[in-house]
């Protein structure tokens, strides 16, 4: 089970951000490396920017994946954003 | 590939205002009219991110030092870069730190000498830890990366616990405790410098739980002092395999301290673009793969993991750059890093061995 509430506004710490350079795949850079960020994780990452919580999170990817199982976008997506978190990289609460 | 350039490191000039009795520049430092111009620096950056370059570290010396130390950020930043900025902070004040965020600087890693104004003030030779402070305070109010890079060593280290709960209180998301590592002019005060065993062992023990204590509010970052550990560091992660540092003048190097290695030419940016650098130079290509490998290192399951160790440290210890790093307990040469540890152990810590400040011509 996730701890991640489903009231906060979710963004990326100071120090962290979605890289695009074009021509190369999309990385999350943070202060000691990088992560990289490619296809649904590089939408959730993209979508934590200070704009909304996760229960809204959770909507906005229900729409963008309507054939995908939602249980399983919900699971998966606070999967994503407890390990962000640990690595300092989401701002939570 | 072997080597993928990952990050940059610019030391745009090795002018500091302090004067650390550890400090791990070159002995023979880079002047400022030989410093290279903003657009030399640009044009570095933008030639970094087009080989896959992600990260840019600002150092030096003390970045602040150049008064266009806001458009290389800037330059860093709009060349897709990381742009993380490594200072003592003396130089900056709320318009200009207000003036590098806006420029898109990512991270700031603040160093402090001490946790103690009298201690701190000596170990840096100069009055800058009062400013320090202020600086600390400036940067946990703005909206930017911040990791408060603590030095420690034998004068110091019994200091550690206050440190952690220190660097807690500044607001920093992450603390880097950093051993002085024997380079420049920390190898000329080693004696003075190096913890006893019992301060490591201790260390180790804080440090764990600080880490329980701190966990989701300081990250903390540890290494033992490589003098002490059983096995070397996998220096840079391996000579040419991932970082570029780049001096002052523009010399392109695999680590800062890779000038002390004889028979190594360095090509200048202003001269070589820096792809051809990094994948056809000597210098770059002298300890890539495991062909330069002597034993124990050749046939060590190890070798992919640590490389051998650092080539400078191989160099200044034994002679020889090209030998097993001598802190590694396999090391035909680590009888020296033995000896220099009885020695350091047999004295008590709370003498105060002799020191030397650096003072260097402007």
């Amino acid at each position: 089970m996730s701890d991640i509430a489903r009231d906060r506004i979710l963004r990326l710490a100071p120090g962290c951000r979605l890289n695009s350079v074009p021509g190369q795949e999309d990385v999350l850079l943070i202060p000691e490396g990088a992560m990289q960020a490619r296809g649904p994780a590089r939408t959730i990452i993209a979508l934590c920017d200070g704009t909304r919580t996760f229960d809204a999170l959770i909507e906005e990817l229900k729409s963008l994946y309507p054939t995908a199982d939602p249980a399983r976008i919900e699971s998966e997506t606070a999967a994503l954003l407890t390990q962000l978190r640990d690595r300092g990289v989401l701002e939570y609460g | 590939m072997s080597h993928q350039l990952q990050a940059i490191i610019a030391e745009v000039t090795h002018r500091c205002p302090l004067h650390c009795v550890y400090c791990s520049n070159p002995l023979e430092m880079q002047r400022r009219d030989a410093e290279l111009s903003t657009e030399d620096w640009t044009a570095v950056f933008s030639q970094a991110a087009a080989m896959g370059g992600l990260h840019l570290h600002l150092t030096g010396g003390e970045p602040l030092a150049r008064a266009d130390l806001t458009e290389l950020v800037q330059a860093g930043r709009s060349a897709h870069l990381y742009v993380n900025l490594i200072t003592s902070g003396v130089g900056l004040d709320e318009r200009r730190l207000d003036a590098l965020i806006g420029a898109g600087l990512d991270h700031i890693q603040l160093s402090f000498q001490d946790v103690e104004e009298g201690p701190a003030n000596e170990f840096a030779g100069t009055r800058s830890h009062a400013v320090k402070l202020r600086i600390a305070k400036m940067i946990r109010q703005r909206r930017v990366a911040f990791t408060l890079n603590m030095v420690v060593h034998r004068r110091n280290l019994g200091r550690l616990a206050e440190m952690i709960a220190f660097a807690a209180e500044t607001g920093a998301q992450r603390l880097e405790i950093a051993h002085v590592q024997y380079y420049g002019w920390a190898l000329r005060n080693r004696d003075a410098l190096l913890p006893s065993r019992e301060q490591v062992r201790q260390s180790i023990a804080i440090v764990e739980a600080a880490r329980a204590r701190l966990k989701g509010r300081l990250r903390i970052d540890f290494v033992l002092p490589d003098y002490y550990a059983k096995y070397p560091k996998p220096c840079m992660s391996g000579w040419g395999h991932q970082q570029m540092l780049i001096d002052p003048a523009g010399r392109a190097l695999p680590c800062h301290a890779a000038g002390v290695i004889p028979g190594l030419e360095f090509a200048n940016v202003k001269e070589q673009s820096l792809r051809s650098i990094w994948e056809d130079s000597p210098a770059f290509n002298r300890f890539r793969g495991e062909g330069w490998m002597p034993e124990p290192c050749r046939t060590c399951d190890r070798r992919a993991r640590d490389f051998g160790g650092c080539r400078c440290q191989a160099f200044l210890l034994s002679g020889d750059a090209t030998a097993t790093d001598p802190v590694c307990t396999l090391a035909p040469a680590h009888a020296m890093v033995e000896d220099v540890l009885r020695r350091v152990n047999r004295s008590s810590e709370s003498e105060n061995g002799e020191w030397v400040y650096r003072v260097d011509s402007k």
